[in-house]
């Protein structure tokens, strides 16, 4: 049986996902023994239920905490990928400060900005949390991969392993990596 | 110095007395985790992770600073000692902010080792983010406090190799501090030599070159011991 997979970009940058893609030919081994069901270019339907779940990014937002308690009912292994999602890393930069500050430092006071000073508050908008979160400190992680961004290498590995049905062994591999 | 025995994981080792148990263990190539160790500097045992267990010792002791004596039965590779030393490691990450995707010792920082060597793939602990002063008054050099890990290798150096006396330490718990002077701009300095030594001691990112971009800091710490061996020639 064929496993399914999802990947998901919360509070990240997308360098993640292109590490992913950096896989490049190597796509074709995980798609014999996958089908990605979900991911940032696949439109509208709500996360599927999957054997592995892929996440990108922290935990920024309402929007955001809603999506990882979903994707943890949905997912039978999640993968915390990448620094931001392991330890919130740059996205986790504005936690020094109170929200306030940040917001009127990007909108207020930016040279960059059109000088009204509005601050985005459209009901369709996602409402920033006071603090960002990586994501073990709101749903249970079944498998880490630090890295800005991990390597097409570790991220194959891990892949691989999970799709083989075994844990992958970051330390032992020698594929630990920050930043 | 008596000559004297030693055990160490179930090795038999003859030693010279009056040394430690960590420079033992380098002499022997026995492994040992370090971060406030650098030779050349005194040891203090700020860091907790060159542990040992000493048979009829209940607390774990720090390699470092522990001296050998007659029989002593150490190791060095125990479960214990391994989750303390992650633990360890882990709080280094929890209590100061480190971004390594923007630090300029990404790639060559002792404490992203030290993660590696204790298989660290997460923290933990809740994180602290202190907001945390980076100090850029100096003309050459930075201290980003939110990077610093509190091994006082910088002190260290300062005092006893060039013995200008710059850096010091300030407050307790997570308030500690390190600080120039009496706690004024490191730009400002009446003692600081502008040497640059604290720059090469430095294990992680908090102490660098201005001319330095994003994971292109190179440090030279062994400069420091090869400077006091030098130095001792000339006396
Ligand atoms: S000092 Fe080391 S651990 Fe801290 S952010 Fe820089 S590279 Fe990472
Ligand atoms: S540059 Fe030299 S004198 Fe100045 S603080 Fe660093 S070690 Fe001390
Ligand atoms: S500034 Fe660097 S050398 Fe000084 S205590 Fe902090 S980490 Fe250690
Ligand atoms: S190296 Fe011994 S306590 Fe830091």
């Amino acid at each position: 049986m064929k496993k399914k997979l999802a990947t998901v970009w919360l509070g990240g940058c997308s360098g993640c996902h292109m590490s992913l893609l950096d896989i490049d030919e190597r796509i074709l081994e995980v798609a014999k023994l996958a089908d990605i069901v979900k991911c940032p270019i696949v439109d509208g339907k709500p996360f599927p239920e999957v054997d592995i779940a892929l996440v990108e990014g922290s935990v920024t937002s309402d929007e955001h905490y809603e999506e990882i308690l979903h994707i943890r009912k949905q997912a039978k292994v999640l993968v915390a990928l990448g620094d931001c999602a392991v330890m919130t890393n740059i996205t986790g930069m504005r936690n020094y400060f109170p929200l306030q500050d940040v917001m009127a430092a990007a909108y207020t006071h930016s040279p960059s900005n059109d000088g009204e000073g509005m601050w985005p508050n459209h009901a369709a908008l996602l409402k920033l949390h006071g603090k960002v979160l990586p994501l073990q400190s709101v749903v249970t992680v079944d498998v880490v991969v630090p890295g800005c961004p991990p390597s097409a290498d570790t991220i194959f590995y891990v892949l691989y392993e999970l799709l083989n049905d075994r844990m992958p062994d970051l330390s032992t591999a020698q594929k630990l990596k920050y930043g | 110095m008596p000559v004297i025995t030693v055990y160490i994981n179930g090795q038999k080792i003859s030693t010279e007395s009056g040394v430690t148990i960590l420079e033992v263990c380098k002499a022997n190539n026995i492994p040992m985790l370090t971060l406030c160790h650098l030779k050349g500097l005194h040891d203090i045992g700020a860091c907790r992770l060159c542990l040992v267990e000493i048979e009829g010792v209940n607390r774990l002791l720090s390699g470092c600073t522990t001296q050998v004596a007659d029989n002593m039965m150490i190791r060095t590779d125990t479960d214990r000692i391994k989750r303390y030393q992650r633990i360890t490691v882990e709080l280094f990450f929890a209590e100061r902010n480190h971004v390594c995707a923007v630090c300029v010792a990404n790639g060559n920082c002792e404490l992203q080792q030290a993660g590696y060597a204790v298989g660290l793939d997460h923290i933990r602990y809740p994180f602290l983010y202190p907001e945390c002063n980076v100090d850029t008054s100096h003309p050459w050099f930075v201290m980003d406090h939110n990077r610093c890990i509190m091994c006082t290798r910088c002190v260290r150096v300062c005092t006893q190799v060039e013995g200008a006396g710059n850096w010091g330490v300030m407050n307790r718990g997570h308030d500690v501090r390190i600080i120039s002077d009496f706690n004024t701009p490191w730009g400002e300095s009446s003692t600081c030599t502008d040497c640059g030594k604290c720059v090469h001691a430095c294990p992680t990112g908090a102490i660098w070159p201005k001319a330095v971009a994003q994971g292109q800091l190179t440090k030279y710490p062994e400069m420091i011991g090869e400077l006091v061996e030098k130095r001792k020639l000339l006396q």
